[in-house]
């Protein structure tokens, strides 16, 4: 609103001043005009609210330059179980989850990415639009970004034919595998040390088992604050909405179906360098994929759901 | 006869190890080939300006610090890989060359020294950085 405002004045006050000149262009006798044009300062963006584009398992709003290759490796460890007879050396020695993937820069505000995860052996398709970008007049106050995750889970068939036709024949077909991730992301970088972002998204499954929904409203808050040129501290929460209207299904009362509903919570530090980023953090969910995370996390972060995790960046600028 | 060919292989392996050694030592870095563009650039931070040691010194700690060392001495952990020194940026030899060389070397680069273009994209930015490595001076 405010940048609307300023430009509307410039483009008000350049008019007033046009039609001066014109007057005195013709006039004889007349004093001549004060043909000052209001030069708009050269405003700059700010820099990166985050180190990084990854925010342990979802995105920042942070871009990088044109044609710059990202490395991506996350990795989390099984839950941390404490119980005496189940050494898992805090979760190390439990089943993992792995993702690598590769991130491309088409543009400053353009991202696109792919990679692939060992749970649900799952392939993704990433891409990351920066609509708008603080600056650091505070003309624009925020920075915006779309995020978006296309995953395709690949399971054997065998997963989404357990409810055959009437007839028998299999009702699976390919596009079963696939879940949409769609995040908006705003952040704010409020000095050198403490920036904090907060967004919305939307998770839809194609298919999913009868007993549960299609489809997932999930709000998301992180802040980091940089204690030292490399360090920072970065809390994140990922919370999963109850939108009865979101409901596809009657939920039966007495069912004792597993409930998936539980916020990805994470604490953790980041390691930054001029080509890595590193991430060493506790988290409660371990899809590591958003949508996995927002749509299948049964782990409370308050009562044994815990997991390590831990995720490494690499840049390559051409 | 046993014991001079004993002597012999000791004096052999002592040539090898002190030649191999010679061949994997850090060469300095030869003169600099600085287009007239940037010699002639003046640094638009100012001695003495907040930038120097806020952002100069934080983009040279996450950036340059690694192979350059803390007081730019060439002492960084990823020093000894190079083949090529780092060199001193506390001498007077080193400040001796002119804003615009300084931005070159340091942002253009050549063989192990990356660009930095991409990396520390602010034209601020890079002067604050340059201005840092002007307070390394003895």
């Amino acid at each position: 609103m405010k940048k609307i405002y300023k430009t509307l004045r410039f483009s008000v006050l350049t008019l007033f001043a046009l039609v001066t000149v014109q007057t005195t262009t013709f006039a004889q006798e007349e004093a001549a005009a004060d043909t000052t044009v209001m030069e708009k300062p050269v405003d700059k963006p700010v820099r990166p609210a985050f180190e990084s584009g990854l925010l342990f398992d979802a995105a920042t709003t942070t871009m990088y330059s044109a044609k710059t290759l990202e490395f991506v490796l996350q990795h989390r460890f099984g839950i941390i179980d404490t119980k005496d007879d189940n050494f898992d050396l805090a979760g190390i020695y439990g089943a993992a989850n792995i993702r690598i993937g590769l991130n491309y820069s088409l543009t400053k505000k353009l991202m696109i990415g792919a990679g692939t995860m060992k749970f649900n052996k799952m392939t993704d398709a990433q891409l990351k639009y920066n609509v708008i970008e603080q600056t650091r007049s505070n003309s624009i106050p925020v920075t915006v970004v779309l995020y978006e995750v296309i995953g395709i889970d690949g399971s054997k068939e065998t997963k989404w034919d357990q409810n055959p036709a009437a007839d028998g024949s299999s009702t699976y077909k390919f596009s079963n595998r696939m879940s949409y991730y769609t995040q908006l992301l705003v952040s704010r970088r409020f000095n050198d040390q403490f920036s904090l972002q907060a967004g919305g998204a939307f998770t839809h499954y194609n298919r999913v088992d009868s007993v549960y929904n299609h489809d997932r409203v999930s709000v998301s808050f992180a802040g980091r604050y940089k204690f030292s040129p490399q360090m920072s501290i970065v809390l994140s929460g990922d919370f999963p909405l109850d939108i009865k209207s979101l409901y596809d299904f009657k939920k039966d009362p007495t069912a004792t179906t597993v409930v998936y509903d539980k916020p990805n919570l994470c604490a953790g530090i980041e390691i930054a360098t001029s080509s890595h980023a590193f991430h060493i953090y506790v988290a409660s969910a371990q899809g590591i994929l958003p949508q996995e995370s927002t749509m299948w996390n049964k782990n409370d972060f308050f009562n044994g759901g815990i997991l390590i995790g831990f995720n490494m960046t690499r840049l390559w600028n051409f | 006869m046993k014991s001079s060919i004993k002597l012999i292989a000791i004096i052999c392996t002592a040539i090898i190890f002190v030649t191999a050694n010679m061949a994997m030592a850090q060469k300095a870095g030869g003169p600099w080939t600085i287009p007239a563009k940037y010699k002639a650039m003046k640094s638009t931070v100012k001695a003495g300006d907040a930038s120097i040691n806020t952002v100069g010194k934080e983009t040279y700690n996450k950036h340059c610090k690694s192979c350059h060392g803390t007081k730019g001495l060439g002492d960084g952990p990823k020093a000894a890989n190079l083949k090529t020194s780092t060199g001193d940026f506390s001498t007077a030899k080193f400040h001796a060359n002119s804003d615009g060389d300084l931005y070159y070397m340091s942002f253009i680069g050549r063989d192990e020294m990356p660009n930095f273009e991409k990396k520390i994209t602010d034209e601020a930015d890079r002067w604050a950085v340059i201005g840092y490595i002007r307070t390394m001076k003895k």
